[in-house]
């Protein structure tokens, strides 16, 4: 009997791990774009989802096959990435922090209205990469595409880390978004940098768009829900720490399935399906008075 | 002008403002009357923010959930919960409910002001948003207290002023009418002054408490904490009382627009109420207060705006007809109008975006832009 | 325009002289109505979670306009105003308010959402509007007519849904173990608990019940925990994107359940997308009702009502997805709107439209299957009762049995 229950509890692990592998994803594209930007995206979650549809589009509407219109969907998704710099973020980027904030926000109202005006709100289904296999490991069963999309999400953390530590490119990024100023005078071209990080991160929202989407389905409002738990596993991590958000958001994933496995078991039974998303907000709030930098990050230095 | 000239000017401009208020209904239908009801509700909520955002330069991403306390407040007041377990018996009239949901709204948000404290920009923003988007789930958790996903009905409550109003005549949907202190009101210009009456209250009591020293310490707070500091302004003491000012202005909207609707449930003040309002002060400018009534008017009526329009009338004839464009990779674009689904969620956006091209310090910066041009001009001609 | 009515401030009143346009005098027609319209509106979510529902009014919209184009009812032609709610009832109290007092529609008409329309249910029936065929299936709409005569529904009710599932269950399955994923409201709560109902005593009960809320991201914690009850028969009362990804998970775990799947989401593009292009074997053998002819479906093929949806479809809702099931309630919905004003004659009035709405005896709405009819009568406020059963086989839903009909809703 008790054999029974540590199965179901590694079952619903393992769940939580699925969920947040896609958490992580979202989580990683909006790490990057503060890190290199120093901005909040609100915009990221619609940027993926307009991403997944594009994809979508290229097989179902065009006959592409998976995987070159992964690449393109790719090279659209960074293209287009720079181009939302160029013509929406650079002409308020010397304001308030507030008007890049909202610009933002009219991005994403802005995308999802047209992902909906254009393929309507109906459901649709894309296809994942790693297949629909799953493994049977003692009763507990994993699937492939769960553990593809968590194996993704750390091969970008390496390659992130190494552009960031070992090319030129990455130390430029990384000057550009801490002091702007002085990255000029040394010869940085800011603006290349920040339009760049920017195309960064609509790429990787684009890998996020395409491993989600095969789990929740493809949906113009598939990311609201997750962009959420992702700023919450951003936060969790560290918001400048790409391997923070990778943890953030496999902690988040599994730590709300054990609040609501263990309210089964009488533990935790003020725990109700409505909470899940106010616990994980919660989180939010205690990681940012406790320890504001996350679990992963490091402590932000305030200039005078 | 002196500042005293600026003072004199500035009452003269409130004085006409209120007369305006009070004569407009007489120039607009019935119904219009109700819309700028709305108007009015929202530039309370948007004169909190203001106090909070502009003035003390703490960015909340999350009013909605201060103006959900309020409207919770009045509705369980005037409702009660009883019917639906809770402790709370129906049978406060609405506008006695308006002092204590803004009162509740106030603690809640002094409340909240403290862990803000060691929070700023962006992560104050991140925080605040996690409190508005937490919100609907929470009220539904607490059923017994706040009537879940249903909600809370008003509308026909012996509470609610003017619920016993009738047409005369034979079409009960033309406006009815009601006596209240010897005057007869429609229900939609009873809900107009009711509105309009706290708003310009509301307005006159943000420009003395700006205006003062507590004005200053909030100023000096967004310039440079450090500085604000140094000069010995508390930062724990200002940030947290903007806080409380700013929630009790929301709470008493929440409460008007709980009336106003007649109904609330989790569902009625949802995140995109709190990035409205969020718009509304950067549209109306930040750290001003007369812009404001520009921003109100922005977030009652731009929905509405963006649903009427027809993308297609800028576009050429060929193409309204329903043609079709083809677009590499997105496919075949029709041109369906902003009726379509989605369609007005584009054209919000996208205004959204030019006006903060165009606009950089809103509707109240092109404000004191025009004073200034009307001063300089009256100074150069007086040498 | 309006007649001006008027808080007498009695400073500036007096000279604002209160007008009563003489038009109105003498004319007995109701609003909404001129000698060469009919005006009606009604809310639908053209924006946010819900807009993929707006096919329904696209569909209504439709109808209409082909009506409109052979000279409409009465030579009155039917002008449907659709507006925005983002889904938010607040908004909707707004709207329809507006719709009311400022465009004066003859009646509201398809509003969407349960919340939605109660919120306006109340301020409808005081000024005496008509909320004709309110598009939400919870039981109040036909339950409480005798409190709110002004309200008439039109879609079978979640109660006779659920009741209809559990007797089928009990039917099909000796001692059957139900597994339940609902959606965390009251259409879930309303499923749920009329399933529980139609079991009876069967010997057939739910084991589990898992809710989700429309917030979350994923329901795959859910299911594992359903599966982890040992159920055999696995009910989805969710929405289609929940629907689909129940589909997902329970396959990836090996769970081999029968699955008994909500109208809402028993269509068969959404069976389609669930089966993953054939992967998931799980789809096979789903039990769901229905009352509308599937667009998707062959038998249809060559069927006069479902080639005329089709015609509309390309002709008045350009871009619309045909496949896309919505926009046949909406026509459905659409025709039975139309027959409704027919019977009101030269000069319709609201009182009229309920007292015809509370007497229907349609049987050929060619958008509906063949004999399900819509009728409503004394004692009976409930327009559609009856439904299909139906099991997706082999790539395309199959008829179970005759079509039920429920006498308790």
């Amino acid at each position: 009997m008790l054999a029974a229950e540590f199965t179901d509890f590694m079952q619903q692990v393992v769940s939580g791990l699925a969920s947040g592998g896609i958490y992580a994803l979202l989580a990683l594209a909006l790490v990057i774009i503060h890190r290199s930007t120093g901005v909040i995206n609100f915009a990221q979650g619609e940027m993926a989802t307009l991403s997944a549809y594009i994809a979508w589009a290229l097989i179902v509407h065009h006959s592409w096959s998976y995987w070159p219109a992964f690449a393109a969907t790719l090279v659209i998704s960074f293209v287009g990435g720079i181009g939302i710099h160029t013509a929406i973020i650079r002409p308020v980027e010397r304001g308030s922090v507030l008007r890049i904030v909202i610009v933002t926000i009219g991005l994403l109202v802005a995308i999802n209205g047209f992902v909906v005006w254009q393929w309507s709100g109906e459901p649709q289904q894309l296809q994942s990469p790693f297949g629909t296999d799953v493994y049977d490991v003692g009763g507990v069963v994993v699937a492939a595409h769960d553990i593809g999309t968590i194996t993704v999400a750390l091969g970008i953390v390496l390659l992130l880390g190494a552009l960031f530590r070992f090319t030129k490119v990455g130390l430029a990024l990384r000057a550009a978004a801490v002091n702007p100023e002085e990255a000029r005078l040394v010869g940085v071209r800011v603006s290349w940098m920040l339009g760049l990080g920017w195309g960064l991160a609509a790429l990787l929202g684009a890998v996020a768009g395409m491993l989600t989407a095969p789990t929740v389905g493809l949906d113009p409002n598939m990311m609201a829900a997750v962009l959420i738990y992702s700023f919450a596993a951003a936060v969790l991590g560290g918001i400048d720490s790409p391997i923070g958000a990778v943890v953030g958001g496999l902690l988040i994933g599994v730590l709300l399935n054990m609040l609501s496995f263990l309210s089964q078991y009488g533990m935790f039974d003020w725990f109700t399906e409505e909470l899940r998303l106010p616990m994980a907000l919660l989180l939010i709030l205690v990681v940012l008075l406790v320890r504001p930098q996350g679990i992963l990050g490091r402590p932000e230095v305030k200039r005078v | 002008m002196t500042p005293r000239e600026q003072r004199i000017f500035g009452f003269v401009v409130f004085a006409a403002f209120a007369v305006f208020v009070l004569v407009l209904p007489q120039f607009i239908s019935d119904f219009r009357a109700r819309d700028y009801a709305y108007v009015g509700i929202y530039l309370i909520a948007l004169l909190g923010l203001n106090i909070l955002t502009g003035y003390t330069g703490q960015i909340s991403l999350g009013h909605g959930a201060f103006m959900a306390i309020g409207g919770y407040t009045t509705a369980i007041l005037m409702a009660g919960n009883e019917q639906f377990g809770g402790p709370i018996p129906s049978g406060v009239q609405d506008i006695w409910t308006l002092p204590v949901a803004g009162l509740v709204a106030g603690l809640v948000g002094l409340a909240f002001g403290l862990p803000a404290l060691r929070l700023s920009g962006l992560y104050l923003a991140l925080a605040t948003f996690a409190v508005a988007v937490a919100m609907p789930s929470t009220v539904k958790r607490f059923e017994e207290y706040t009537g879940g996903g249903q909600g809370i009905q008003l509308f026909g409550l012996p509470e609610l002023t003017g619920s016993n109003a009738v047409a005369s005549g034979e079409d009960f949907s033309a406006p009815a009418t009601f006596e209240l202190l010897g005057l007869t009101f429609t229900q939609n210009d009873w809900m107009y002054y009711l509105a309009w009456s706290i708003a310009l209250v509301a307005f006159a009591g943000a420009w003395l408490i700006l205006r003062g020293r507590t004005g200053r310490a909030f100023r000096a707070v967004r310039d440079s904490e450090t500085a604000a500091v140094s000069s010995g302004v508390s930062l724990a003491r200002y940030k947290t009382l903007a806080f409380g000012i700013s929630a009790a202005y929301a709470g008493v909207a929440g409460g008007l627009f709980a009336i106003a609707s007649a109904f609330v449930n989790p569902d009625t003040f949802p995140i995109a109420l709190s990035i409205f309002l969020l718009v509304g002060i950067v549209v109306g400018g930040l750290g001003g207060l007369s812009g404001l009534v520009v921003g109100a008017i922005f977030v009652a009526f731009l929905p509405l705006w963006a649903q009427g329009q027809d993308l297609g009338s800028v576009l050429p004839d060929s193409v309204i007809q329903g043609d079709t464009i083809s677009i590499p990779i997105l496919g075949d674009f029709l041109f369906k109008g902003t009726s379509a689904p989605g369609g007005p969620a584009i054209v919000y956006g996208i205004v959204l975006i030019l006006l903060m091209f165009v606009l950089p310090n809103g509707v109240g910066g092109l404000f004191r832009r025009i004073g200034q041009l009307i001063t300089n001009r009256r100074y150069s001609r007086a040498k | 325009m309006t007649r001006r009515r008027s808080v007498v401030l009695a400073a500036i009143g007096a000279a604002l002289a209160v007008t009563l346009p003489a038009a109105f005098a003498g004319s007995a027609a109701d609003p909404g109505i001129s000698p060469t319209s009919i005006v009606i509106g009604g809310t639908s979510p053209l924006t946010g979670p819900a807009a993929s529902y707006a096919s329904v009014a696209r569909g209504a919209n439709a109808y209409f306009q082909f009506v409109n184009s052979r000279g409409g009812v009465d030579k009155r032609k039917i002008e449907y105003r659709i507006v925005d709610d983002a889904y938010n009832p607040a908004q909707t109290v707004q709207a329809v308010r507006r719709l009311v007092e400022q465009d004066r529609v003859f009646a509201v008409f398809n509003t969407l959402g349960t919340e939605s329309n109660l919120a306006i249910r109340d301020y409808l029936n005081q000024v005496r509007v008509p909320q004709l065929f309110v598009a939400s299936g919870a039981t109040t709409w036909g339950r409480d007519a005798a409190k709110y005569p002004w309200t008439i529904g039109f879609q079978p009710s979640y109660a006779a849904e659920g009741l209809v599932y559990g007797q089928y269950i009990a039917r099909a399955r000796k001692k059957a173990k139900v597994a339940v994923l609902f959606q965390n409201d009251d259409y879930g709560k309303d499923l749920l608990a009329s399933l529980k109902l139609g079991l009876g005593r069967s010997g057939s009960k739910v084991v589990a019940a898992e809710p989700y809320q429309v917030t979350s991201s994923d329901v795959g914690s859910q299911v594992a925990k359903l599966k982890a009850s040992g159920a055999n028969v696995f009910c989805i009362f969710a929405t289609p994107t929940f629907a689909i990804q129940a589909y997902v998970f329970a396959n990836r775990l090996g769970w081999k359940p029968l699955v008994v799947l909500n109208a809402v989401s028993g269509t068969s593009n959404i069976m389609v997308l669930a089966s993953e292009g054939g992967k998931n074997k799980l789809v096979e053998g789903t039990i769901t009702t229905t009352v509308l002819k599937d667009p998707t479906d062959p038998r249809w093929h060559n069927d006069a009502g479902m080639k005329q949806y089709r015609a509309l479809l390309a002709r008045y809702a350009k871009g619309a997805n045909p496949n896309d099931v919505y926009h046949v309630y909406g026509m459905a919905v659409g025709y039975e709107t139309v027959s409704l004003l027919r019977r009101l004659g030269a000069n319709p009035t609201r009182t009229a439209l309920m007292s015809r709405a509370r007497s229907i005896s349609s049987a050929k709405n060619p958008f509906l299957l063949p004999g399900v009819s819509v009728k409503t009568g004394k004692g009976d406020n409930f327009p559609i009762q009856q439904g299909q059963l139906q099991r997706w086989t082999k790539g395309r839903f199959v008829p179970v049995g005759g079509l039920w009909a429920s006498k308790r809703n």
